[in-house]
């Protein structure tokens, strides 16, 4: 069977004054079906680059200038926008960081389930409203009925994201790409939250893509874990390998980072530098520059290597791998 | 560094005063509503001004050299905190004492208490140049000679990592991290002795807080400096704290070690707030989440106000508001369970 989601070689260009500048360089990630796959990595990296990239949600200065992108065996690229517009919500759907991305501020809930309903099925207004009504009690809202009247403003930050995720499971989609949707909630939330879309995914064999730059949240949610640096994913492969034995070293950098793995009061290892703005990208690896182990073998292009099955690194000098 | 032993709970029997101390801190916000909105309640045409209680009865003390961690949720009242101990928002009762002597509130405030805020793209005024963002206020307070400030600063931006070479820039020349840092300088430059971080490091990416905390712990050493150091993140707080308060609504639930109270931790709150924290070392979480919304401050629940989302609640909880009392030594908690 078909991947559900299956990309090649994606490059996403900004065009600005001082020419095309590659935000997303070669992206390859296959997502199967019932599976949580985590894009991991820091401001600018181009995570969220790739969740506009494959919905087709990119703003007006950025183009996909080539590689594939596939949904169930159909290249979306090809696709006309007014096919890709009747995917987008129906087989493909998406959870911003800010539910008021998805939510409009000056109509009731109700009117705006509905309307996400009706616009890719031929329903009544009255079946359409009970429909509306189990997906809010299906992520765990609380007297669905009364908060079909509600106006956004009227729920809490939570409460505006549920229904955010109620409106993008409402198709059943093969595909949701979820950006930072927790990010912005308190913690006892953020749990109620990832309950909610683990719950959900499970059930329903969902496809998830989770960006976050937060490995905690993936390490609890995910099955696979791509990390990205600077455009590129720079390895990739299932949870427990990748957090446990990193093969590149921004990997390794980024999971020394996080205070939690040191003993208290000790000085935490850090990366030097910064990530590499667009316009100041170097030819070859984007990292060398904040590399411990560069050479001069960095200053050309690394390409993934496959260092064992399902596990992908982009590096010249990748670390050792725990027993292969 | 565990050893930089805290005063007793509620700071009384300690020999040397506490750097800082903070008596029954209560803070509301609209409690007077505008004259007009009196006007009309007092005519019983409009309800009556219903305050948020921000801060309720808040007491604790931090000894010189220590890290006191704030944690909890949004609405917690911990950014309140921060801002009346820094001297940027008077309380409505209850007092700040800095050293034994209590700080009159309100303008001029004293220098030895300097905030870190959490976003360093607005805490900048975007159109001075560095020098001018660290050096003006050293200048201005004559900390150091007119002659010797360029020297000053510069040596304040090496401290803090950023290069002085770029002491002519503005601050959105600057990344986010190399932002924070200038905002760290700038506090420096007056020589406080307790700095008030709020969310000091949350905006940041993760490699960059690594740097960030790395500073703030260097210059605690270097400088003896003490901290009340205000996060939503458990982890970053448990790396630098020494003690911990943990709020809920605007009240204080527990306090402690921090590794005593998150490892074993009293108040269901935190016993909650603890298993919720993404972990690197938990894969495959089934998620089991306590439920419910944090309640309104406007509309804080009775009794106990954790009581409604508590799964231990019990009649008591819901009619009678518990007192934060020593549970053991060093470490209180406010909770029917304990008695």
């Amino acid at each position: 069977m078909a991947p559900v989601l299956d990309i090649r070689g994606l490059r996403t260009a900004f065009a600005t004054a001082a020419g095309d500048l590659h935000a997303l360089d070669g992206i390859d990630l296959v997502v199967n079906r019932g599976e949580i796959v985590a894009l991991v990595g820091e401001s600018g990296s181009g995570k969220s680059v790739t969740g506009f990239s494959i919905t087709g949600l990119l703003p007006a200065a950025a183009r996909v200038t080539a590689g594939e992108v596939r949904l169930n065996g159909i290249d979306l690229r090809a696709l006309s926008p007014a096919a890709m517009r009747s995917l987008r919500g129906r087989k493909v759907a998406m959870i911003f960081q800010d539910p008021m991305m998805t939510l409009n501020p000056v109509l009731r809930i109700d009117t705006q389930m509905t309307d996400a309903l009706r616009a890719h099925l031929p329903l009544g207004r009255a079946e359409a409203r009970a429909r509306c009504a189990a997906a809010l009690a299906e992520v765990g809202i609380d007297e669905p009925e009364a908060r079909l009247k509600m106006y956004p403003h009227q729920l809490s930050g939570g409460m505006r994201q549920r229904v955010a995720i109620a409106i993008a499971l409402l198709h059943s989609p093969d595909l949701v790409i979820a950006d930072e949707p927790t990010t912005a909630l308190d913690v006892t939330i953020q749990g109620q939250i990832l309950a909610v879309v683990q719950r959900l995914c499970r059930e329903k064999g969902t496809a998830l893509v989770w960006i976050t730059h937060d490995l905690a949240v993936v390490a609890g949610i995910a099955d696979r874990i791509a990390v990205m640096y600077a455009g590129r994913i720079v390895e990739q492969g299932p949870v427990d390998a990748v957090l446990d034995a990193p093969r590149h070293p921004y990997t390794r950098g980024l999971i020394d980072s996080v205070p939690a793995s040191h003993p208290k009061g000790q000085r935490l290892p850090q990366i030097p530098g910064r990530m590499p703005t667009l316009t100041e990208l170097p030819e070859g690896c984007a990292f060398a520059p904040r590399c411990t182990r560069r050479s001069a073998a960095c200053a050309a292009r690394p390409d993934p290597a496959e260092a064992a099955p399902g596990r992908w690194v982009r590096c010249f000098h990748p670390l050792p791998g725990a027993g292969g | 560094m565990g050893a930089l032993l805290s005063p007793a709970a509620g700071g009384r029997g300690v020999t040397q005063a506490p750097i800082l101390e903070v008596r029954h801190l209560t803070r509301l916000f609209g409690a007077g509503g505008s004259l007009a909105g009196r006007g009309l309640a007092a005519l019983g045409l409009a309800p009556p001004p219903r305050p948020v209680r921000a801060l309720d009865d808040v007491s604790f003390a931090v000894a010189r050299g220590e890290v006191m961690g704030v944690v909890g949720e949004s609405g917690c009242g911990k950014s309140t905190l921060g801002k009346i101990v820094a001297g940027l928002m008077r309380p409505s009762s209850g007092e700040v004492r800095h050293a034994g002597r209590p700080v009159p509130a309100g303008v001029p405030r004293g220098l030895d208490r300097q905030m870190i805020f959490q976003d360093p793209f607005s805490s900048l005024n975007p159109r001075k140049r560095v020098t001018d963002l660290i050096g003006e206020a050293p200048r201005v307070h004559r900390i150091v000679a007119p002659r010797e400030v360029p020297a000053y600063v510069a040596g304040l931006m090496e401290r803090c990592g950023i290069d002085p070479e770029y002491g002519d820039r503005f601050a959105h020349q600057f990344s986010g991290g190399q932002r924070q840092r200038i905002g760290i300088a700038r506090a420096l430059a007056v020589k406080p002795e307790l700095l008030v971080c709020d969310e000091a490091v949350s905006a940041l990416d993760v490699s960059i807080q690594a740097q960030i905390v790395n500073l703030f712990m260097d210059l605690r050493e270097e400088l003896g400096l003490t901290y009340l150091f205000i996060s939503h993140d458990l982890g970053v707080v448990r790396h630098v704290a020494d003690r911990v308060l943990v709020m809920y609504l605007g009240r204080v639930v527990e306090s402690g070690q921090v590794e005593e109270v998150f490892d074993r931790p009293n108040h269901p709150y935190t016993r909650a707030l603890v298993a919720a924290v993404p972990r690197l070392d938990r894969r495959r979480v089934a998620y089991a989440p306590i439920r419910g919304d944090i309640p309104s401050p406007m509309n804080p629940p009775p009794g106990c106000h954790f009581h409604p989302r508590c799964p231990l609640a019990t009649a008591r909880c819901r009619a009678e508001m518990p007192v934060l009392r020593t549970v053991a030594p060093g470490r209180r908690a406010a909770c029917h369970l304990n008695d």
